[in-house]
């Protein structure tokens, strides 16, 4: 069998001479950087570089003591919980409803997967316009059926509100393609099996369309967690710029800030490379605790 | 086909010999939309004009974007000959050592160009004494106001409020009446506060904002900042301010006010142009003030806002001198004429005021007067010189988040002495960071 397989190249070398391609790009656009960043978390650099001087875990120190960063810390763990949360709850339940054999079912899927298709600047944008407290129309409505006009991104709660439902509302359309072929590919006869012996369709749902979904929840965790951690700069950077006063500032976008506005290239790293091992760490925790849940059936 | 391919190789070589010939002048700046537009017809004239230099003006993105794409560049040592650099990244760009002192390169047949700038101008961008950029696109804050809701509310329209407390009346009127849903916007900016900090009188930070030696020290806890911070939160408790709620949000403030949601707003003097076809586009009549100040206190004028033209090292002698010209080119009494016409940015040399007055310019055009008379009253001093502090974007920031923990009430007090220990932070970080 072996020399089989060897047999498609002439020469030892060939497989190595064609990944080089491959290889290279990965070196220079992906770990080059990455080591750079581990190494500049150790320094404070001034002017993106001109100047810089080795301080040991002083950055980490600041990043780990300062109640700013803390508060950081804290905001991106809510803000990614509750987009990961909701994108997935959201576009399971969709896609649900989407699997019906409805009139116009070709419509419905299209119209829950076009956002997906828009760019999250664009989608940013399209929030800022709507949620402008006196000249949007999210607004305009409330103050017609309520008379309400809250100033949505002035207010802590409104303005995290806001941010998560622009992030969630953008990525609902990647869960319900995923949701939407996963369920198209479920085995009939279990399903048809648990029919028969008369499970009401909320146990058919929940004992056995949602176990027989886990793969596919697990896989979409994974990646609603990297969405929500590293995708969702200019939703913030759109909509809030951090605030009020720091309230919608996470993790990414305080990167970018300390990083680009406020020239602190050193401690930028440092949390790049925070943010790093958080989200291995997070991943590594999902496949070990998932491996046990997830329930590769059919 | 051998002779035609000699052929065509020979005419690849020969053009770029030809067009060799040329010094190659790039020029990175922050304008994008009508402005980019406006820049390249004055970019093609100057080249049209000097047969030997060839200018690329390129779009770069935000002030932010430019400055870092310049750093990065010259760290590479591709820099572009001419940056344009935001007033308040003056005291960066100095520290990045990647910058000559302009004035030392401009030629002596040539430096009454620079004993031209209007006053104020000259004030902010000669730093100890020295040109270390040509001043380039100058605005300042003042206030704007919808003539019709003032009719409609009872107010004087030929006479806007000028200080905190006339801007209190004016709002308890509009809300009395309904003349508008909301009194007043600005976008949350702490170039406001810096401001009207100068219009007290009063500085932003230490060895005289920083112009005498490196600043140490930033006053945010100060008595004119209170002053600036009180009013301000009562305005926004009393539903007469609105903003979008995003900071530094330009374009939401300009939304409110053009949908006529409110009566006034506060905004950049580079905006007249626009807001001339705005008001005209939707339907009122649209007056402009000097930026109110507060109660009390003797009005010091306003700091140079803008950016300057910078000239980076390490080019050869040649490129060197045809960027020189075409700065002075770009920045002589005609083109500051045709920029500020077409932009509403202030002419900032004595000579095109000169020959705007000859035009009778601001008679005509009565809008870009309020603005042009604010600029030219303001007094010389060390207030409305402006600050020099290096991480002057870190501290808009901490600014601009103690306005709004302030709005979400926390006691004016605290917010002031957290935002000023913050400053203090970032300050110091930065001088350590630059080994000074």
């Amino acid at each position: 069998m072996e020399t089989e397989t060897h047999a498609a190249y002439k020469s030892r070398f060939l497989p190595w001479l064609l990944l080089l391609p491959t290889f290279v790009i990965l070196l220079v656009f992906l770990y080059y950087p990455t080591l750079e960043t581990f190494r500049l978390s150790f320094y404070r650099v001034a002017f993106l570089g001109l100047r810089k001087v080795y301080v040991g875990l002083a950055n980490y120190r600041e990043i780990f003591t300062n109640p700013e960063y803390l508060r950081i810390f804290w905001n991106t763990a809510v803000y990614s919980f509750l987009v990961v949360f909701f994108s997935m709850a959201v576009g399971l339940f969709l896609s649900v409803l989407a699997n019906q054999k409805v009139r116009g079912w070709r419509f419905y899927r299209l119209m829950l997967i076009w956002p997906y298709a828009l760019s999250p600047a664009v989608a940013g944008v399209i929030f800022l316009f709507l949620f402008n407290p006196q000249a949007g129309i999210v607004n305009y409505f409330l103050d017609v059926l309520f008379g309400l006009r809250p100033d949505w991104l002035t207010q802590p709660g409104l303005a995290m509100f806001v941010l998560v439902a622009a992030a969630v509302w953008k990525n609902v359309g990647y869960n319900v393609v995923f949701y939407l072929a996963a369920l198209q590919n479920l085995p009939g006869d279990v399903l048809e099996a648990a029919l028969i012996d008369g499970a009401t369709p909320w146990q058919r749902f929940w004992k056995v369309t949602f176990p027989l979904l886990s793969p596919m929840t697990f896989f979409l965790f994974v990646m609603n967690t990297i969405y929500a951690f590293f995708d969702t700069f200019p939703f913030v950077d759109l909509l809030t710029k951090g605030g009020p006063n720091g309230a919608t500032n996470i993790l990414i976008y305080n990167i970018y800030r300390d990083g680009f506005e406020f020239f602190k290239t050193g401690l930028a790293a440092a949390q790049s490379v925070v943010l790093f091992f958080g989200v291995v760490l997070l991943t590594l925790l999902q496949f070990r605790l998932g491996e046990r849940r997830v329930h590769y059936g059919g | 086909m051998k002779r035609v391919l000699v052929g065509l190789a020979l005419m690849a070589l020969a053009v770029p010999a030809f067009a060799a010939k040329k010094v190659q002048i790039t020029f990175w700046h922050a304008f994008g939309g009508g402005r980019t537009a406006f820049i390249q017809r004055m970019v093609e004239d100057f080249n049209y004009t000097h047969p030997g230099i060839e200018v690329k003006a390129e779009y770069k993105g935000s002030y932010r974007d430019t400055l870092n794409a310049a750093i990065l560049a010259a760290r590479q040592g591709a820099a572009p000959h001419i940056v344009q650099i935001f007033e308040v990244g003056s005291q960066l760009a100095l520290d990045s050592g990647i910058f000559v002192p302009i004035e030392d390169y401009v030629p002596a047949e040539l430096k009454f160009q620079l004993d031209d700038y209007i006053k104020p101008v000259a004030n902010y961008y000669r730093i100890k004494g020295k040109f270390n950029s040509i001043p380039w696109n100058s605005s300042n804050p003042i206030l704007y106001y919808n003539k019709d809701i003032f009719k409609k509310a009872g107010l004087d329209p030929e006479n806007p409020p000028k200080t905190f407390g006339e801007v209190m009346k004016a709002c308890e009127k509009i809300e009395a009446t309904k003349a508008a849903p909301k009194c007043i916007t600005w976008p949350l900016h702490s170039w406001f506060v810096e401001q009207w900090i100068a219009e007290q009188g009063a500085l932003l930070a230490n060895h005289e904002n920083g112009r005498a030696a490196r600043a140490t020290d930033v006053y945010i806890d100060s008595e004119a900042m209170r002053r600036i911070v009180e009013w301000w939160k009562a305005m926004y408790d009393k539903g007469y301010y609105v903003y979008s709620g995003k900071p530094e949000d330009w374009d939401g403030a300009n939304q409110i006010f053009v949908s006529q949601q409110a009566a006034m707003l506060i905004t950049s003097t580079s905006d007249v142009t626009f807001m001339q076809n705005a008001a005209f586009e939707n339907g009122f009549e649209l007056g402009t003030g000097f930026l109110p100040i507060p109660d009390g206190v003797e009005r010091n004028g306003t700091v140079v806002g803008g950016a300057s033209l910078w000239l980076t090292k390490g080019h050869p002698d040649e490129e060197m001198k045809a960027a020189l010209t075409f700065l002075l080119w770009f920045t002589n009494t005609e083109n500051m004429v045709r920029w500020h016409k077409g932009t509403g940015y202030f002419p900032v040399l004595n000579t095109s005021v000169k020959v705007l007055e000859w035009q009778h310019w601001f008679e005509r055009n009565p809008a870009y007067k309020a603005a042009f008379d604010q600029l030219l009253q303001s007094k010389a001093n060390r207030a409305t010189q402006g600050a020099l502090i290096g991480p002057f974007p870190e501290i808009r920031t901490i600014i601009e988040n103690m306005i709004q923990a302030v709005f979400q009430g926390k006691p004016i007090d605290q917010a002031l002495k957290e935002a000023d220990a913050q400053a203090d932070k970032a300050l110091r970080e930065y001088n350590a960071a630059v080994g000074k």
